[in-house]
């Protein structure tokens, strides 16, 4: 449990580190859109090539944006087998008795696997490089201007940096409950599926209380210190966009760019 | 004048059973105040009630004479701190400083002020050389001093101690009774601590015990000490020191009670 990435920032000393968030945000947003565009190889490359340069520079190791996608190794099974089930089209590759794996299944795997890793490795170079603090006062001010339509964008940003900040307090807490489980008996890798089920809920149903409890104490000791969400606040950390921000946005605005061109154009598809 | 002053005060949570009963007392301005009592006697409730977070059934709190209610409890939450038991669930920041800045933010101080605030408070518990470490990274003592100096940075005339050391090990429990008690010395600061241990509640000035949600006892440490097998009945202990001294008495070793290490120690090197 204490080897999951995805969520934990990582206090290195980078260039990305150094970013303004709301900087950071956008460039995730932009290359978001750009993901779900159907752009073929290219497309992809390109993407796939300015993550790497992002990771590159953030300090962060290959290994660690690895371990974050581990969460989701077995989804990706589940996606080839039922692709691979379900897709009849293409051309047959395997062929064994009655049963054919046709090319399509592969490619369509293919596309949702990378693009599902790369939206993980993203949110993990977001994630490791910004404060769950910073995160917030960033998407706080890039939600700012949809306040006067009624958006809550400081209640909103205080949610998502509070489940930032307990994720290790919570995986922690997990891998106490299981210790504990275990130590009573409750077998989590071994046994049929109803055996599974209930070593799970062992595990659920207490760490939901324990979970319950931490945030009524959370907003006990937010509320003592004076915290009022519809109330005015000074802030400690005042945002600023250097250069690097703007070189960042640009980039990813090109690779949006270039996956919008290869979309319509369809070169190299 | 009266730091804390509570009268007639009932609570219960499922509006049937008072855990709270037409509980009265009153806490000096500038003392050290120690509540104590068994496991569900109502002392965290107290707490909970004091600082507005729980609204009382019937009786009313009035903190530096003023009534708490819900059109004074922003501008009272100014003068009250509160530090909590598990040191994990109140560490709002990413790291000290931010965690730190939080309670700063939320009083509206300038941006430009904050910095001072923040190493200074840091300072006062020991904390100036962790300014941008994580929460994960302390140990409870060092995070439960994160919190202190969290309401240290607004200055508040009264701090709310809520069994604040009960999660930590022996050398954290040690290093915030230390704090406590160099934060009683400063600035004529009120403290309310609410507390199992009674080698802490020696030291205090004042001392109210809760039994099922009752005030049973008060008065000094030793006035509460003399109560010996009351407190026994509580689940309660008298501290070491008080029991190494009542022996030395006894074997007419020295001629006076003292509840304290301290004064243990001192009374032997006075026999030298």
């Amino acid at each position: 449990m204490n080897n999951i990435a995805l969520g934990r920032y990582m206090p290195l000393n980078s260039s990305v580190h150094r970013m303004d968030p709301r900087a950071k945000i956008l460039i995730l947003l932009l290359l978001m859109i750009a993901i779900f565009i159907p752009a073929g190889v290219f497309g992809y490359v390109a993407i796939g090539l300015f993550i790497l340069f992002s990771l590159m520079i953030s300090k962060l190791k290959i290994s660690y944006a690895l371990r974050a996608m581990k969460p989701i190794f077995w989804m990706m099974i589940f996606l080839l087998v039922v692709n691979v089930l379900v897709i009849k089209t293409g051309t047959p590759w395997i062929q064994w008795g009655w049963f054919t794996v046709y090319s399509d299944a592969i490619y369509q795997t293919l596309y949702i696997v990378v693009r599902l890793m790369f939206m993980i490795v993203l949110t993990t170079i977001l994630t490791a490089t910004t404060k769950p603090l910073d995160l917030t006062l960033g998407i706080e001010k890039l939600l700012k201007p949809f306040e006067k339509i009624g958006v809550p964008a400081h209640i909103i940003a205080m949610m998502i940096s509070i489940a930032l900040r307990f994720i290790p307090t919570l995986i922690e807490e997990t891998q106490r409950i299981m210790n504990a489980q275990a130590s009573r008996g409750v077998d989590f890798e071994n046994g049929g599926l109803k055996e599974k089920v209930f070593s799970i809920l062992s595990l659920i149903v207490p760490l939901f209380v324990s979970s319950f409890d931490r945030a009524e104490q959370l907003a006990n000791a937010m509320e003592a210190r004076g915290y009022d969400p519809n109330k005015k606040r000074t802030r400690y950390k005042v945002l600023k966009m250097t250069g690097l921000d703007i070189v960042g946005m640009t980039g990813s605005i090109c690779i949006l760019g270039i996956c919008i061109f290869i979309c319509i154009t369809k070169i190299g598809m | 004048m009266d730091a804390i002053r509570v009268n007639h005060l009932s609570f219960s949570y499922d509006g049937q059973t008072d855990v709270i009963k037409n509980v009265s007392f009153s806490i000096p301005k500038g003392s050290y105040t120690t509540i104590i009592g068994h496991n569900g006697s109502g002392k965290s409730t107290i707490a909970k009630l004091l600082i507005g977070l729980m609204e009382p059934k019937t009786g009313t709190i009035e903190i530096l004479g003023k009534e708490l209610n819900e059109a004074s409890l922003y501008e009272l939450r100014d003068h009250v701190g509160i530090v909590f038991q598990n040191p994990d669930n109140q560490f709002i920041g990413s790291t000290v400083a931010d965690d730190i800045a939080f309670g700063l933010e939320n009083h509206c101080v300038p941006q430009k002020e904050m910095q001072t605030i923040i190493e200074e408070s840091a300072k006062k518990v020991g904390m100036q050389d962790y300014l941008n470490s994580e929460p994960t990274k302390l140990s409870g003592g060092q995070k439960q001093r994160v919190a202190i100096a969290g309401i240290l940075a607004i200055e508040p005339e009264i701090i709310i101690f809520d069994e604040s050391t009960s999660m930590l090990d022996p050398q954290g429990k040690a290093s915030i009774n230390k704090q406590i008690k160099a934060l009683h010395s400063q600035k004529d600061r009120t403290i309310l601590s609410i507390t199992h241990d009674m080698e802490e509640v020696a030291q205090s000035d004042f001392v109210i015990v809760l039994k099922d949600g009752v005030v049973r006892l008060t008065g000094t440490p030793m006035e509460i000490f003399e109560h010996e097998k009351e407190l026994e009945e509580m689940k309660l202990d008298i501290p070491f020191a008080l029991k190494i001294s009542k022996k030395l008495v006894d074997e007419n070793i020295t001629d006076k009670k003292v509840c304290t290490l301290d004064e243990v120690v001192d009374q032997l090197w006075q026999l030298k």
